[in-house]
């Protein structure tokens, strides 16, 4: 990955956020610069040190799974909120334990 | 609880047999543990020390890694050990695995056990050692005849079985070199200068395999949007979500087979002080090609002592089934497109066999002068998946940060001008 690729990646996304932002003045625009240091900073870091790869034993594992069973109950509902997902959310986080029970 | 009037009798225990003696439920309690089922994978047709070619009878014998068979360098002759998968039924019966199986090779390892293995040479009466944490062959000094070390020792030098190289070193050498030169520009200066990927080594390192049933269960909560809808406040338009929660919870059972483990205990820190997730990372091995134990599969290579056992390393299996299970239950939850949040969590291990394998990896290895950190570039020797840690120069890659940051506010602050 070059340096001239990701300036174009991050310009394509400034250029997605222009209509968004002539509606309040845009302010929040000026935090393009810190953020992209930051982003390309990352980035780099890690395609060169890959410190983020692991063996995916989820998928490259011969796993023979029977129906996976179970059921759900409404317990409440929210009438209004801003957030836009569920607190929390780790239903992709495979390998983030939670509690244990016996 | 109330009980109903109508119910029949509680069941009686079953009957088993007479009360035994207090004597006898003493003995019974001081009694060793009973041993747990094992798998018996020494291979017999060969010993330790002198092993000759059934051909020639030559000793010199070593793998050669473009056929993966062991050749005699005297007559030539080739051949190879059985697959372990066949000779020890290991992809058999996985849905009937009860309690823990371990084959011999992946027994405990004995802490007092010898590193050294002395052999007399039969053809000289000279003796030899063999350090077993580094290698499991020595040459006699005085006659060159090649010593083997085939006898499963309780030092855990000496595992089930072995999955001989397929890359050769040409190849990993290559594999390492486009790695690496894609990687060149923000690279360490001293690493660019000091890059050579000849001085890579074939390393067998030592890995548990294991076979498991298991059932897993998980509780947490869900939520489905229900409705959005956009509020103006003042200049802002803000967006507002109504939604359904649901507590929810789902059960799966299944089997896993060669689920791969680290034996040695300087491979499975994943701290960030190591780059030893490198090496995980070249994982999976085609496992089913492993072989019987044949320690000439490992001359000229160099290899690593487990020094794991099954018991410590039970956690890890728990923990890597626990993950199997939640991406296995992850396709049942669609209908929550707000997510859900795990919050318990349960595993019933019904069944386990662990088998103890070498398995072959080229090893490019870059000690960093500053902070000391062991970089690695590994090659899985069989399959060629390629994965490197490559230390990189932080003045370049600040300054790097640093132009596109001031290219990205130089462009916001254009923007902006332009549309006040």
């Amino acid at each position: 990955m070059s340096a001239v690729s990701l300036v174009l990646v991050h310009l394509a996304q400034l250029v997605q956020l222009v209509p968004l932002a002539s509606g309040d003045g845009g302010i929040w625009l000026l935090a393009a610069g810190p953020v992209g240091a930051v982003g390309t900073y990352w980035l780099i870091y890690r395609y060169y040190r890959n410190t983020d790869k692991s063996h995916a034993y989820e998928r490259d594992t011969l796993i023979e799974a029977q129906q996976v069973t179970g059921g759900e109950d409404k317990i409440d509902h929210i009438g209004r909120t801003r957030d836009s997902d569920i607190d929390g959310d780790n239903r992709h986080s495979h390998r983030q334990r939670v509690q244990r029970v016996q | 609880m109330s009980t109903d009037a109508t119910d029949p009798q509680p069941q009686q225990p079953t009957f088993d047999g007479p009360p035994l003696s207090l004597e006898e439920e003493l003995a019974a309690a001081r009694a060793e543990p009973e041993p747990g089922p094992s798998i018996e994978t020494v291979n017999a047709s060969l010993k330790d020390g002198l092993n000759r070619c059934p051909k020639c009878g030559g000793t010199d014998v070593q793998l050669r890694a473009s056929t993966g068979m062991l050749v005699c360098l005297f007559c030539r002759h080739q051949w190879q050990e059985a697959r372990v998968e066949e000779e020890f039924g290991l992809g058999e019966g996985i849905d009937d695995l009860q309690g823990t199986v371990i084959a011999s090779g992946a027994r405990d390892i004995a802490a007092d056990a010898e590193q050294m293995v002395t052999f007399k040479c039969d053809a000289c009466g000279a003796e030899v050692v063999v350090d077993t944490a580094h290698a499991l062959n020595a040459r006699c000094h005085w006659c060159r005849h090649t010593f083997n070390v085939n006898q499963q020792i309780p030092n855990g030098a000496v595992p089930d079985a072995v999955l001989p190289f397929k890359l050769t070193k040409d190849e990993a050498v290559e594999r390492i070199r486009a790695f690496a030169g894609k990687r060149r520009l923000f690279a360490h200066k001293r690493f660019k200068a000091e890059f050579t990927p000849e001085n890579v080594l074939g390393v067998y390192l030592p890995y548990l395999v294991v076979d498991a049933r298991a059932e897993t269960s998980y509780w947490g909560t869900g939520e489905v949007e229900t409705r959005r809808w956009t509020e103006k406040q003042g200049d802002d338009r803000v967006t507002y979500y109504a939604a359904d929660v649901y507590r929810l919870q789902r059960e799966v059972a299944f089997t896993v087979d060669d689920l791969t483990i680290e034996g040695s205990s300087a491979r499975a820190d994943f701290g960030s002080q190591t780059t030893n997730n490198i090496v995980n990372t070249v994982l999976p091995f085609d496992t089913k090609n492993a072989v019987k134990w044949n320690a000439s599969y490992l001359v000229g290579y160099s290899s690593e002592k487990r020094d794991l056992n099954v018991e410590g390393l039970a956690p890890v299996l728990e923990d890597q089934l626990l993950s199997i299970g939640r991406s296995q239950v992850e396709g049942s939850l669609d209908r929550f497109d707000r997510g859900v949040r795990w919050e318990q969590e349960k595993i019933d291990v019904g069944g386990s066999r662990w088998v103890s394998m070498y398995l072959p990896v080229w090893l490019y290895s870059y000690q960093q002068k500053s902070g000391g950190m062991l970089h690695y570039i590994a090659v899985n020797a069989r399959t060629g998946e390629t994965m490197g840690s490559i230390p990189v120069s932080q003045p370049k890659l600040i300054l790097a940060a640093l132009t596109i940051g001031t290219v990205l506010e130089g462009l916001a602050g254009a923007i902006l001008v332009a549309t006040a």
